[in-house]
């Protein structure tokens, strides 16, 4: 194989993650109409759906499996296939918690949920996305700086999580949500959590394809460039709150 | 001895001449055969045979090259019309993609490469454009319909069909169509058609039926319970028909009064009115009055009809004991009034719907309030005809914000400027 043709088959690979993670993008928001709608339609969709991600993820995985045995790639392409290989497992994860939220809004469909409830779902349903998006943007771009703010997204996205709790606990005490519905929702708002993680774990690994950094590594490693010299980062300037990570 | 020198004189002579009529022969041979070789190039280059058929080597040099030239004529002119056809290709609004029989991708379009560089939903539509083209290529055309969350939410159809030559297939064609607005409208047409003949109907036939009731009905206590619901309905159908008048009203404005109205006047007006139901929801109305400089140019009573509308709606969808907050502010050359609730919100899919005609987000609450479902439309018409809009951001379980946001009048000296009301 031709060292172009080669680089043709890591697009490849590149263009599957941003179809899986294209997959999650749309689903994610579909089921929270699910669960705010009762749309027991849209969830059978939902879960029935969630067999074109596996399959998509296993396949990008093996791609990238022969890639490693065949090609012997050095450095920055092997850092590449090893990362999309952690990323696909990554997004084919969040694509199940999404299936979670389907299930969950299944169970609780003939229950309503009130207004303050229901605004907080949709919250955490557009911080969790934003998170992902963000991170789909980085990886596309190989922009580590931006993958860096998503810690900072993450911690907002915990915090309408710790609100949404203690809503869920509040409506279930003035008797605004049956309990059934409340255990459910608080299941949903741990997957909404999760999503975020796993959009963070994608900034994570990101960094380390660009640079060949792991997160929380000793500052004498980073300087030194674990992999070698081919390793210098090729993103933009690296600013202090990358490093602290 | 002279006899021998004359054969051998004979000989070479005749040797001589021999080997020239050979060479003679060979070269006609080669001559006739490269006159025949040009012929041939020249018939294919040709697009018609010559009257004539020329004759001899240069005649038919000659041909061959006005052959040439005029081949290369036709070869940029058939390079143009590729061009003009790509031109036109990219002019459309739709994304098009176009491949060969072995369908790889040979074209694609200004609107079909900003999908096919995307990276999140309309991902998936290159991929679906993908499998079509594919479809297509075994012969079948196809259409498919997808709805993307985005942000922002879009409905694409793409199509796909075979392009054929007579005798085998020579590619494959691809449409991407934007159908977002058209569904749009077609879903707002066929609402407000179903709303609006429900909401008139709905009344009248409560009226008829309770009348009905009431001619059958002898206790005067019941008749004085049905008398008092037939009030109600035909109360409330009065209201929808007023609302419906206005807003036709405040849409056929022609020739819109261009007087400055005092802005501190217009909100005084529309927080009167608002107050009786205020008072009765155990709403407080906190007021920031607008400086008695600001004014804005337009019709007073159109003004003042679309902020009561929104403090009604921020009454009636609030719970007792809340605040609503009217703040109005100078941004630029524009007057911004807004008007904050902290009541049960709206929720984000009913967002961009909740202008439209008798749309509702919640029809059992709207009814018990007595809305008419119209208030918002006359919202925004105002706004518009005063060259403004109308901006609304709200969470469920929050509250909404609405903001009136219009040009900024001359500013007032004296409340004696401005129309009083």
């Amino acid at each position: 194989m031709t060292r172009r043709s080669f680089h043709n088959q890591l697009d490849e690979v590149r263009n599957g993650l941003v179809r899986l993670a294209a997959y999650v993008t749309e689903s994610l928001p579909r089921a929270t109409e699910a669960l705010l709608s009762g749309d027991a339609t849209l969830c059978a969709e939902l879960i029935a759906a969630d067999d074109v991600v596996d399959e998509l993820a296993a396949s990008i995985e093996d791609h990238c499996y022969h890639l490693l045995a065949l090609q012997q790639p050095m450095a920055g392409d092997m850092r590449a296939i090893v990362t999309a290989i952690r990323l696909a497992s990554e997004i084919e994860r969040s694509g199940d918690l999404v299936v979670n939220v389907a299930k969950a809004a299944n169970r609780i469909r003939m229950l309503p949920i009130d207004h303050v409830t229901r605004g907080l779902v949709d919250r955490m349903s557009e911080e969790a996305l934003g998170l992902f998006l963000f991170a789909v943007d980085a990886y596309v771009d190989h922009d580590f700086a931006h993958a860096a703010a998503l810690d900072e997204m993450d911690d907002c996205l915990d915090a309408v999580h710790r609100e949404f709790i203690g809503q869920v606990l509040q409506s279930c005490r003035n008797g605004h949500l049956e309990v059934q519905a409340a255990v459910q929702l608080a299941l949903v708002g741990r997957y909404y959590e999760r999503i975020g993680d796993h959009a963070v774990n994608m900034g994570e690994r990101l960094c380390y394809m660009v640079n060949g950094w792991r997160p929380g590594a000793p500052a004498p490693a980073l300087m030194r460039g674990l992999d070698g010299p081919e390793t210098a980062p090729r993103g933009p300037a690296v600013t202090d709150g990358a490093r602290h990570r | 001895m002279v006899e021998l020198d004359r054969d051998v004189l004979t000989l070479v002579l005749a040797g001589t001449a021999a080997a020239l009529l050979l060479v003679a022969a060979v070269a006609w041979r080669a001559r006739r055969a490269l006159v025949r070789r040009i012929v041939t190039v020249a018939l294919r280059l040709e697009e018609h045979a010559p009257g004539v058929e020329p004759r001899g080597l240069e005649p038919n040099l000659a041909r061959l090259e006005r052959a040439v030239d005029r081949a290369v004529l036709r070869d940029g002119e058939a390079t143009l019309a590729e061009q003009r056809l790509a031109r036109a290709l990219e002019a459309i609004p739709q994304g098009m993609v176009l491949s060969d029989e072995g369908g790889r991708v040979l074209f694609r379009n200004g609107p079909a490469r900003v999908f096919s560089a995307a990276r999140h939903g309309e991902v998936l539509v290159t991929a679906a454009v993908g499998e079509m083209l594919d479809e297509a290529l075994g012969g079948r055309a196809g259409q498919r319909t997808l709805d993307l969350f985005g942000p922002p939410r879009r409905t694409l159809v793409v199509s796909a069909v075979p392009l054929d030559d007579e005798r085998r297939t020579v590619g494959a064609l691809a449409v991407i169509d934007d159908v977002s607005d058209r569904r749009r409208l077609e879903a707002m047409r066929r609402d407000f058609v179903a709303n609006i003949s429900h909401e008139l109907k709905t009344p009248v036939g409560a009226l008829s039926l309770l009348a009905e009731t009431l001619l059958a009905e002898d206790d005067p206590a019941v008749a004085e319970r049905l008398a008092g619901r037939m009030l109600a309905e035909a109360f409330r159908v009065g209201r929808t028909i007023d609302d419906l008048l206005e807003l036709s009203r405040i849409e056929a404005e022609e020739a819109p009064l261009r007087e400055p109205v005092a802005a501190h006047l217009v909100v005084a007006e529309a927080v009167e009115r608002v107050r009786p139901s205020a008072d009765l929801h155990e709403i407080r109305l906190v007021i920031d009055e607008p400086a008695a400089a600001l004014s804005i140019r337009g019709d007073r009573r159109q003004l003042v009809s679309a902020l009561y509308n929104l403090l009604e709606n921020a009454v009636k969808y609030s719970d007792g004991g809340s605040t609503v907050d009217v703040r109005s502010a100078v941004v630029g050359t524009r007057i911004e009034i807004t008007v904050q609730d902290h009541g049960i919100g709206i929720p984000s899919r009913d967002l961009e719907r909740i202008f439209e005609r008798f749309y509702r987000v919640d029809r059992a609450r709207s009814r018990e309030t007595g809305g008419t479902g119209l208030g918002l439309a006359i919202v925004r018409h105002v706004a518009g005809n005063h060259r403004g809009e109308v901006r609304v951001s709200s969470r469920e379980g929050e509250g909404s914000t609405f903001a009136l946001v219009l040009p900024a009048g001359p500013p007032l000296v004296s409340s004696t400027d401005a129309e009083v009301g």
